[in-house]
């Protein structure tokens, strides 16, 4: 960044035509002035204020992480199951939002191990995802032991950890 | 005190925090919105000025305020989110001239750590999301669909942790944020996120800048064409987007707020910490910027907002001093600034401290604050009730009447003063040397008693008096037509106006008389059953000149009828109830409703609604203004009428929004009150008083009165001595931060009345003055000032070194008694028991005021309290200390006389920072002293808990009204307390029972009076921090309960049959409390 010499400016030379053609829509236009910021009327609300029922906006309380790792799975299932129609994509979907409820309970354990798993993003042995559903939960344990992450939880956990490792 | 608390707001908070322009309440108008704190302002810009709409309470601390325009709308919606973690999406709805709501939620997490700049909350300009970061590392996402209707929320990890500011970027075609953090260097850069609705997460934005101004911490996003984003530093101002990065050098300052000035963002205000207005332009060709200029503009309050409204007229919000408005003129004044302020509004916050004196000595207490802080420092007068500018005065023992006349009809002023007596009546004119003399009007009667003058069309004057009415020239002064009372009666009641008059006799006679020229002539006449106590025919009808209705007074069985005129016949009888008789009338009229007020004997005053054709009485109230008989009479000032009750506490009756005030004024016991509208006194009121009568202007009719005495400075403590007549305060100034000693702190003395410095004591470099007060010693009998310092070194966490400074008034000079140094910070300094004590840093000291050999006086330690981490707050009573502690709350310690020791006696375990309670709660504790073993005994059991919303800074006793010992008020005892934003508030310790009743009251209203936005009352007064949430405790929201006499009639019959009591009765228990403050 180069910055040219430090010229300050007393008050009193450009500012004028710089102040040229300020916005007006012909308001407070009077000469003089008048406002009272005082004496105002106090609103006092006393109909129903409650939103409309779908207005009440609540969180998403899904854990980021989840969240992130389902909208993967979604995808990459979206993609792979898009050659097989449209009604094969449904199904995904659903199986989708079941694993979504199991990824819930287990929010917390799959959480402490989330930096790992995002650190090593780009570690190189990595086994095609679809035989990931094949593999014993065994294999899928020394496959996370040797990119040194947490082996606990169920089969479809060890299967999202393994898959966002991968990338 | 008990343990029932009433707390409610005398003065509402000033400090503005927010402010935006936009088409809120229509399409076609233009809105100012100010952020209070806790409470909206609404302005309508009109080509005359601003005009105030809407004062909306919020039941939160508003975090931040966004108008927005989703698409297919054709107004703009207001987004509020509170510092509790609530949003609100507001929408005016014109037809029922209602405020509502669209949307509201809750956006706070379970887990996360609260953001340490503040809350940040944006609106795409696209309007496809609303962005907030709330807690570190998260972006939470509250997306619109396409009409404009809000969806589940979601979180975004955000990796920069040090936030300082977000933005989002005009002219993308994917919603993207510019984000300015920290590093774990303390480097500052900015990074752009693009949102993606569909994968709930960020995608790498098209560009960043690394390695900035180590002081930026301000973006501001730059509308289409341009688009980009200017980056606010303390030495550099940079523009950056995609395709152009331009610097400019600036003189290092922090800017505090800035303002748009073009819709396609070429210029913009800049505000800085010093109060400098800078505008700053982009220069550009066609779309493609080519560099930035800046210049200074002038000087304002140091802003924490700015709008520019229009046609050169900017709205600048502070927070630090008063809010103004302000014209960017095209060509600059005198000192070469383009900046001319237009209107200031005042502001209070930050009140550092307070004192409540009464200077005036009438029983009634003034606030004077240390208010604003840096250049914006100020003290300010907060006053109850309204003042009278006395301009001159005579002594007149025994006014029993007066009025005001003109020389000629069609005069705009008034001329003569009549004065009238037991026995004679006398008539006071100005002068050609504008002074007040005695004069004679040949032909008025001046050796009896007045009953009633008045003017009268065709240059007349009228003259009552207990025989006749004489119709007299008011150019020749002669007597022109007379009326004799009947042989045998006397008048004794008559009112009258320019055409007619009307007079009652002994046994029951109402005469009815017009005026024609040269000419009385007796209209009717009408007997009625009792003697009549007061008549009036003030006009209200259409005729300015000529009223249809005449309202009378009666003995015996104590009613008001209404008559018509001129047939005299009865149309309306009002038993007043009680024994107590009518002793004056009035017919009034106020925002163009008609009523009839009607003053009983022992200082009550009842109203009445008055339909004006049917002559139906409706909406009674009655209020207690004093003990003694009240006098009604009308007067205008600032072009609206008010009512003057004279009694023996004066009250001025007004109206404001269709609903009566009642307002004090500041004078005992008046007599009788008449305009006085002269040449050389305009406005002005002749007032009756003991023994005296006085001619002067009245303030502004409103409730509290502020006068404001710049100081240029930060006062930070302030103490009043009676004796002396004087204010001490320590203050600090700010010089050029390049000068070596660019802070200054001082001790000043204030004279009282003219609150001129007229003694100063400059502490040494580094020395803060920390507390301050009047006292005197056991064995000494002048009172002294004692002051208390600390020495803040730049490079010590807490300080080591203090004094305690003892001055005493000599020759309103400041003159230094004696000094003793101190092992740190002396936060406070109490008397007690003629000694002195001190807190200092983590002890309790107390000093006694020992006479040397020589005849000079020291302080000598005697014991002290250690086991505190900073003892910020001592009260004492008696034997007993409460010390506030920085972080271990309350404890309470005695002091044993035989053995000269403090002891602790009992603590609250909860540790609740106690810098006025850090999350703006209330709590009051108590001693457990029926506890059964020792460690109960030592506990201080919490007994109330209340969310208060304001950052209290002092609390001291006092009241800020009269306190007359006949109301149900007077002995309610009132803690007088001062917050960050300006507020001046009363907490009234309340006797069981009317708690109880209150607190019914509080829960009725609470379902009748919603929160704007869907805010909750409940949740918004409950005790939080961040340990505990409970529902608020032995405290009652006066704002809400108060708010009843706001209500509609079919509301508050409601809520009386809900509470089963009667309309009436209410409003007068909830009126009583509004005398509270």
């Amino acid at each position: 960044m180069v910055a040219p010499a430090i010229r300050w400016v007393a008050p009193g030379d450009g500012a004028s035509k710089l102040l040229a053609n300020l916005p007006s829509r012909g308001l407070l236009s009077a000469n003089v002035v008048s406002s009272n910021l005082g004496g105002m009327r106090v609103y006092i609300c006393d109909h129903d204020t409650a939103p409309p029922e779908d207005q009440l906006i609540k969180t998403n309380q899904t854990n980021i992480l989840i969240r992130s790792l389902m909208l993967k799975n979604q995808k990459s299932d979206s993609l792979k199951k898009d050659a097989k129609g449209s009604t094969a994509n449904q199904v995904s979907r659903k199986r989708v939002a079941d694993r979504a409820l199991e990824g819930k309970a287990a929010g917390k354990k799959a959480m402490s191990s989330t930096q790992l798993g995002s650190n090593q993003e780009r570690s190189q042995s990595s086994v095609p995802d679809k035989d990931l559903q094949s593999l014993t939960v065994e294999k899928l344990r020394a496959l996370l032991k040797e990119k040194g992450l947490m082996q606990k939880g169920k089969k479809d956990e060890l299967i999202a950890r393994l898959r966002s490792a991968n990338g | 005190m008990s343990v029932w608390n009433y707390v409610v707001t005398a003065h509402k908070p000033t400090n503005v925090t927010h402010s935006c322009v936009g088409n809120f309440t229509g399409p076609q108008e233009l809105n100012l919105i100010i952020a209070k704190c806790t409470r909206i302002e609404i302005h309508l810009l009109m080509p005359q000025g601003l005009q105030p709409m809407l004062d909306l309470p919020i039941y939160g601390r508003i975090a931040t305020l966004e108008l927005f325009r989703p698409h297919g709308e054709t107004q703009d919606l207001l987004f509020i989110a509170t510092e509790r973690y609530k949003f609100c999406v507001l929408q005016w709805d014109a037809e029922a001239a209602e405020v509502i709501t669209r949307a509201m939620g809750d956006v706070s997490d379970r887990i996360g750590r609260p953001t340490d700049n503040g809350q940040i909350g944006i609106i795409d300009p696209d309007c496809r999301l609303i962005g907030l970061h709330l807690y570190d590392g998260l972006f939470k996402v509250i997306p619109f669909d396409n009409k404009g209707q809000l969806k589940e929320a979601f979180n975004i990890r955000l990796e920069e942790l040090q936030v300082l500011d977000i933005k989002f970027l005009y002219g993308c075609p994917k919603p993207t944020i510019v984000v300015l953090y920290q590093d774990n260097k303390d480097a500052r850069h900015v990074k752009t996120y693009e949102v993606s609705l569909k994968d709930k997460d960020f995608v790498e934005g098209p560009w960043s800048q690394n390695n900035l101004d180590n002081g930026a911490d301000l973006l501001i996003p730059v509308p289409p064409p341009l688009c980009g984003v200017l980056i606010i530093g303390e030495e550099t101002i940079v523009y950056c987007s995609a395709s152009a990065f331009k610097a400019i050098p600036i003189r290092p300052s922090i800017t505090r707020a800035y303002g748009r000035v073009d819709a396609d963002g070429s210029r913009y205000l800049l505000g800085d910490h010093n109060g400098f207005l800078h505008l700053l332009v982009i220069t550009h060709e066609k779309d493609k910027v080519t560099g930035l200029k800046i210049e200074l503009l002038g000087e304002t309050s140091i802003a924490s907002t700015i709008s520019y409204l229009d046609n050169g007229v900017v709205f600048v919000g502070s927070s630090s001093g008063d809010s103004q408005l302000i014209k960017l003129n095209l060509q600059p004044d005198a000192k070469g600034y383009y900046v001319e302020v237009l209107e200031r509004y005042v502001n209070l916050g930050p009140i550092v401290d307070f004192c409540v004196v009464d200077l005036e000595r009438q029983g009634q207490g003034q606030v004077v604050t240390c208010s604003g802080a840096y250049k914006d420092g100020s003290l300010r007068i907060v006053r109850n009730g309204i003042g009278i500018n006395e301009q001159a005065s005579v002594e007149l023992q025994g006014i029993k009447g007066m009025w005001s006349l003109r020389s000629a009809t069609e005069d705009p002023y008034d001329t003569f003063l009549v004065v009238s007596f037991i026995s004679e009546t006398r008539i006071l004119a100005m002068n050609l040397e504008d002074e007040l003399e005695e004069t004679e009007i040949e032909g008025f009667c001046s050796q009896v008693e007045s009953l009633f003058c008045h003017d009268a069309v065709y240059d007349q004057l009228v003259q009552v008096t207990s025989n006749s009415v004489r119709l007299v020239s008011s150019t020749s002064r002669e007597l022109r037509h007379e009326w004799f009372a009947p042989a045998g009666y006397s008048v004794n009641v008559a009112t009258a106006n320019a055409t007619q008059v009307l007079l009652a006799t002994g046994g029951g006679h109402l005469v009815y008389l017009e005026i024609g020229d040269g000419l009385l002539t007796e209209v009717k006449h009408a007997q009625l059953e009792y003697d009549i106590s007061c008549l009036d025919i003030n006009p209200i009808g259409d005729r300015p000149n000529y009223s249809q209705l005449a309202a009378v007074g009666m003995w015996t069985d104590i009613s008001v009828r209404i008559f018509s005129l001129p047939d005299l016949n009865l149309i309306k009888t009002e038993h007043l109830g009680g024994e107590i008789i009518p002793r004056s009338v009035l017919l009034c009229s106020f925002d163009g409703i008609s009523y009839l007020l009607c003053a009983l004997g022992d200082g009550h005053l009842l109203n009445y609604m008055l339909n004006t054709s049917t002559c139906e009485l409706t909406n009674r109230k009655k209020v207690s203004l004093g003990t003694q008989p009240i006098t009604l009479r009308t007067f205008s000032s600032k072009n609206a009428t008010h009512v003057f009750a004279a009694s023996d506490r004066p009250t001025v009756i007004y109206s404001s929004n269709k609903k009566l005030l009642y307002s004090n004024v500041n004078l005992k016991d008046v007599s009788h009150m008449c305009p006085f509208n002269s040449a050389a006194f305009p406005d002005s009121l002749a007032i009756a008083k003991e023994g005296e009568l006085t001619i002067g202007t009245i303030d502004d009719i409103q409730k509290l009165h502020i006068r404001s005495i710049p100081l240029g400075e930060h006062a930070r403590r302030i103490c009043h001595q009676e004796q002396t007549q004087t204010f001490a305060i320590c203050s600090l100034k700010y010089n050029q931060p390049s000068a070596e000693d660019h802070e200054m702190h001082f001790i000043r003395l204030l004279d009282d009345q003219t609150f001129e410095f007229i003694s100063t004591y400059p502490l040494d470099q580094f020395e803060w003055g920390c507390s301050i007060l009047s006292c005197s010693f056991s064995d000494d009998s002048n009172v002294y000032y004692c002051v208390g310092t600390a020495y803040v070194m730049p490079e010590e966490n807490e300080p080591t070194k203090g004094r305690i400074l003892v001055f005493v008034v000599e020759d309103g000079k400041l003159q230094l008694m004696a000094e003793k140094e101190t092992k740190g910070a002396v936060y406070s300094l109490n008397a007690f028991n003629g000694k002195l004590l001190a807190a200092i840093n983590q002890k309790i000291q107390l000093y006694k005021w020992m006479l040397r050999d020589d005849g000079s006086r020291e302080l000598q330690s005697e014991c002290g309290h250690h086991g505190h981490i900073l003892a910020l707050y001592v009260q004492t009573r008696g034997d007993f200390i409460v010390v506030g502690d920085l972080m271990k709350s309350i404890s309470l310690l005695i002091y044993k006389h035989e053995e000269g020791a403090i002891e602790e006696r009992a603590r609250d375990y909860n540790s609740n920072w106690m810098t006025a309670e850090n999350n703006f709660n209330l709590f009051t504790v108590r001693k457990n002293s029926e506890g059964a073993t020792d460690e109960e005994r030592g506990r201080l059991e919490v007994v109330g808990e209340y969310h208060l919303g304001e950052f209290v800074n002092r609390f001291r006793h006092g009241s800020l009204v009269m306190r007359l010992p006949d109301s149900d008020v007077g002995h309610i005892p009132t803690v007088i307390f001062g917050t960050v934003n300006g507020v001046i508030g009363v907490i009234a310790s309340l006797p069981y029972e009317q708690y109880i009743f209150l607190e019914k009251l509080q829960s009725i209203l609470r379902k009748v009076i919603k929160g704007v936005g869907g805010l909750s009352h409940e949740q918004w007064r409950s005790f939080y921090n961040e340990k505990k949430t409970v529902d608020a405790k032995n405290f009652l929201d006066g704002d809400l309960i108060e708010s009843f006499l706001d209500l509609g009639r079919n509301r508050t019959e409601e809520i009386s049959k809900a509470m089963g009591v009667p309309v009436e009765e209410l409003m007068k228990r909830v009126e009583e409390l509004t005398r509270l403050h």
